[in-house]
């Protein structure tokens, strides 16, 4: 297991910053920089800019979210704060209030 | 459940900031400021933190700076390189660990007995 898990019951006030994925499954406030994917999974909140290849939410986002790649909204996801990337998926039943910017 | 999941820092990342929580804890990587854990902390060899630590137990086989207290226990792995304070109710240093700083264990003396005059 080389990826990064942060854990249901972690908080991380401060700054991530790395060239591996990420998992959140518990809390971080700050900033959020990685070279590969980031996962906020159902249960975590995250009250950071976000940075990565790919994000995938399915959580709480409160943030700018810049996404290299693609970002996805899953279904049960709820996200406030401007979207870039150059593909953006929002699924049925997400709830995001934010602007987006597909660099068109 | 929630100590059920794992927590874990992979080597390739660095966190500045405060780490709070009541999971067990695995850095492989790097870690600035502060970590307030109710539960174990694993240090592993390629990981460098430089923070206070404050946690039930900590296992430290990599490099750390700062203030190390543990609530229950702290082991200094053979491959540690730690500097600064270590407070806990038992301390193991195993051989080949490197270490500067303090231990404090808290120690309650046998009457009659002033601490200094070992």
């Amino acid at each position: 297991m080389a990826n990064t898990v942060i854990g249901s019951s972690i908080v991380i006030d401060g700054e991530i910053s790395g060239e591996e994925a990420i998992t959140i499954l518990g809390t971080v406030k700050g900033k959020v920089a990685v070279a590969q994917g980031v996962v906020i999974e159902a249960g975590a909140t995250v009250e950071a800019d976000i940075e990565g290849q790919t994000v995938t939410v399915s959580g709480k986002v409160t943030g700018n979210v810049t996404a290299r790649e693609k970002l996805e909204l899953r279904p049960e996801s709820k996200m406030v704060g401007n979207a870039k990337a150059p593909r953006i998926v929002v699924a049925d039943g997400a709830s995001f209030k934010g602007n987006v910017d597909m660099d068109v | 459940m929630a100590s059920e999941d794992p927590c874990f820092i992979g080597s390739k990342t660095t966190v500045r900031g405060q780490v709070s929580g009541k999971q067990d804890l695995v850095v492989e990587g790097r870690i600035e400021g502060h970590i307030r854990l109710e539960s174990h902390l694993t240090v592993e060899e390629s990981a460098t933190v430089e923070a206070d630590i404050e946690a039930t137990i900590a296992t430290l086989k990599g490099e750390v700076r700062g203030p190390v207290v543990a609530t229950r226990s702290a082991v200094l792995e053979a491959t540690a390189r730690v500097a600064g304070k270590v407070s806990a109710p038992s301390i193991t240093i195993v051989d080949g660990a490197r270490f500067s700083g303090e231990i404090e264990m808290d120690v309650e003396l046998p009457a009659g007995v002033v601490a200094g005059n070992a």
